[in-house]
């Protein structure tokens, strides 16, 4: 879609350089600043250790903002994201603890594929706004853990299960390779299938995608199921990385896959970015958590520093105004 | 385990959504004019507000003719929603209110307008220092046991080593105070090193993550203070998989199953008991006493108590089978 676009930016740009091209090299940039920085004031930041580290979070950050990079690229939001994810963990957990692996893995996956058709639906069928109705799904996933898990935690599962979070292959920890892997299978979807194409199609202009034939209402249910089904994946990874789980499982972690998706560039009007992108933006928010640990800076600070960061980043963005001139 | 057969059947029946706990049945007491009494807890997540309630619940039992309604926020220690409860609880004129704010300072205003309508309460776990009328308060105090449990660690160390601290939420006073207790006890130990002090948020996730980074830091680290079980158990958890697991002492707050497990198994050396077990169901007698007719202390504050291997056993029983405190002896502790 942003390779047919000619907005004054794309003109701006070296012919060399699409405005796609464009947008994660300024993230890629964002994030080498961010790195060079680091590097300079912290001894421990360059270690093997520290990266291999700094990557596994970020792993877990992008598996859990994957689905809604989909969604946001479709033009819509997924607010479930988060909430949706603990209810599969809630669940998974469950089965897990008691010696059911592959039954909780099923149940986790179909959990969130189910809660992401649901989205789906109302979005295209009833024609609610995403905002909203993802929004009722949010508390509806969350209602539903709250009342499953009765105030419990459910703790210590399978270690054969936790290796897909704890494991190493090559000396590469198991998550880092996940998110790799997912990561390649997500951009093939978007750039080679007609899906992954209608994805953008329909983000960049609805109205057109409809008029030429395609059949909007089916891709976007798709593209809400796989956003779910991407959240109880997503739930596996983080029950066996913390090894537990209860029904506050999924709370706060919907602004941070926010947050990773727009860091990666992926325009919130839908149309513009990629998968690519949000994996560069789950590094950035990694290595600015690990970064203020490393620092010691003041518990007090951390939550305003992150969000200074953040905008100090997306600002460096906006100034190459790729997205801005696109959006008016 | 119950759950388990549980989401069996929920498949089996295809409906997720007919959830079995819908069905938890209202107490039915059969005394001439039972006693209302509105119990306030912070969340319905936390497995110590579970613990709360199983306390309240046995005194409400004990001194019979007393129907509780449990009053929880859906959205954990949300203060606007906390907030709206009290409100409308006060429209439903309960006979009296088993209170903890969720924020004892953004709280004191609504449960002001409470007290000034004369409605009996007795606050429990968080002090409302400047909430005038209340009619007792229960609790433990979180800087004595963020200075106890950080004492006990301490003295394990033999006064010597290098020592992290990973608060709580920032904002909440637990967290502070829990913090200020753990720093009396560092000024008190001078061959202890404060490495740094950082955020674990209360929950496990936060912890893991902040962990992870901190050994990246820090090659030799004694001992972690953590300000909840919560984060102390994913800070083992990040230990193990770092590979320096059983090398670092580590101590938390709250006493909550996990914690057990991981104390029993040498994992995590000992956590402080903040026991709102034994605060909701004090709280909730104080409150039915004083409605009957009987005189209350206007404080009632409970000693620390460190969970260790040696003594976890008490922690082992199911919080249904645990021994409720004796309240007689409670309050006459109180001069002592």
């Amino acid at each position: 879609m942003s390779a047919t676009t000619t907005s004054p930016a794309a003109m701006r740009l070296p012919p060399w350089l699409s405005d796609r091209a464009f947008v994660i090299i300024s993230r890629l940039l964002a994030l080498i600043i961010l790195v060079v920085v680091l590097s300079l004031i912290s001894p421990h930041f360059l270690s093997w250790n520290n990266l291999i580290n700094v990557f596994r979070q970020a792993s877990v950050q992008f598996v859990m903002a994957a689905g809604l990079t989909l969604v946001v690229l479709a033009g819509g939001i997924d607010l479930s994201v988060g909430a949706v994810l603990g209810l599969a963990g809630c669940l998974a957990a469950s089965l897990i603890n008691g010696g059911d692996v592959a039954l909780g893995v099923l149940v986790a996956l179909s959990v969130g594929l189910g809660c992401g058709l649901v989205n789906g639906a109302l979005v295209t069928l009833v024609r609610i706004p995403s905002f909203m109705a993802t929004y009722g799904m949010l508390w509806i996933a969350q209602g539903l853990a709250v009342i499953f898990m009765k105030g419990d935690t459910v703790y210590g599962l399978t270690a054969g299960f936790r290796t897909i979070a704890t494991g190493f292959f090559l000396g590469i920890p198991i998550p880092i390779w996940i998110g790799l892997a997912l990561m390649l299978l997500l951009h093939g979807i978007l750039h080679t299938t007609v899906l992954g194409r209608s994805i953008y199609a329909i983000g960049g202009n609805p109205a057109a995608a409809r008029l030429s034939g395609m059949p909007v209402r089916f891709r976007l249910i798709a593209v809400y199921g796989l956003s779910g089904l991407l959240s109880g994946f997503a739930a596996l990874v983080v029950i066996a990385r913390i090894n537990s789980a209860d029904s506050s499982l999924g709370d706060e972690l919907l602004l941070p896959a926010i947050a990773a998706v727009c860091l990666g560039g992926t325009s919130l009007f839908g149309g513009v970015g990629g998968i690519v992108g949000t994996a560069v933006g789950s590094v950035i928010l990694a290595i600015i958590l690990n970064g203020m640990n490393l620092l010691g800076v003041q518990t007090y600070w951390q939550s305003a520093m992150t969000g200074g960061i953040i905008l100090l980043s997306v600002l460096a963005d906006q100034i190459g105004g790729a997205r801005l001139n696109r959006q008016s | 385990m119950d759950r388990r057969t549980f989401v069996k059947h929920a498949l089996a029946t295809t409906s997720l959504t007919a959830l079995g706990a819908m069905s938890k049945t209202g107490p039915a007491l059969a005394q001439s004019k039972p006693l209302t009494v509105a119990f306030f807890v912070k969340n319905l997540v936390n497995p110590n507000w579970k613990f709360a309630k199983i306390g309240a619940e046995k005194a409400a039992k004990e001194l019979g003719g007393v129907i509780l309604e449990h009053v929880a926020p859906t959205k954990p220690d949300n203060i606007e929603e906390q907030t709206r409860l009290v409100e409308d609880w006060l429209v439903k004129k309960p006979d009296g209110f088993v209170f903890v704010p969720v924020d004892f300072k953004a709280l004191t205003p609504t449960m002001q307008k409470a007290l000034d309508a004369k409605m009996p309460t007795t606050i429990y776990s968080n002090n409302m220092a400047e909430l005038k009328g209340a009619l007792t308060y229960v609790g433990s105090d979180d800087e004595v046991i963020g200075y106890e449990v950080s004492k006990f660690l301490f003295q394990k160390l033999g006064g010597k080593g290098k020592v992290l601290h990973i608060d709580g939420v920032p904002a909440a006073i637990t967290a502070q105070e829990r913090k200020k207790g753990f720093e009396r006890a560092l000024k008190e130990f001078s061959g202890i090193e404060l490495l740094a002090s950082q955020p674990g948020m209360y929950r496990r996730q936060p912890a893991v993550q902040v962990m992870e980074n901190l050994v990246q830091r820090f090659p030799q680290i004694d001992a972690v203070v953590c300000a909840n079980d919560d984060m102390a158990v994913g800070v083992v958890e990040a230990l193990e998989s770092a590979g320096r697991g059983g090398k670092t002492l580590v101590v938390g707050i709250d006493v909550i199953p996990d914690a057990v497990a991981m104390i029993k198994s040498g994992k995590l050396l000992a956590s402080a008991d903040y026991s709102l077990h034994d605060q909701a169901y004090l709280a909730t007698t104080a409150l039915v006493k004083h409605l009957r007719g009987e005189k209350v202390p206007s404080k009632l504050i409970l000693p620390v108590k460190i969970a260790t291997k040696d003594n976890i056993a008490f922690w082992e029983k199911s919080p249904d089978e645990r021994p409720t405190p004796v309240w007689a002896q409670v309050v006459a502790a109180q001069k002592a």
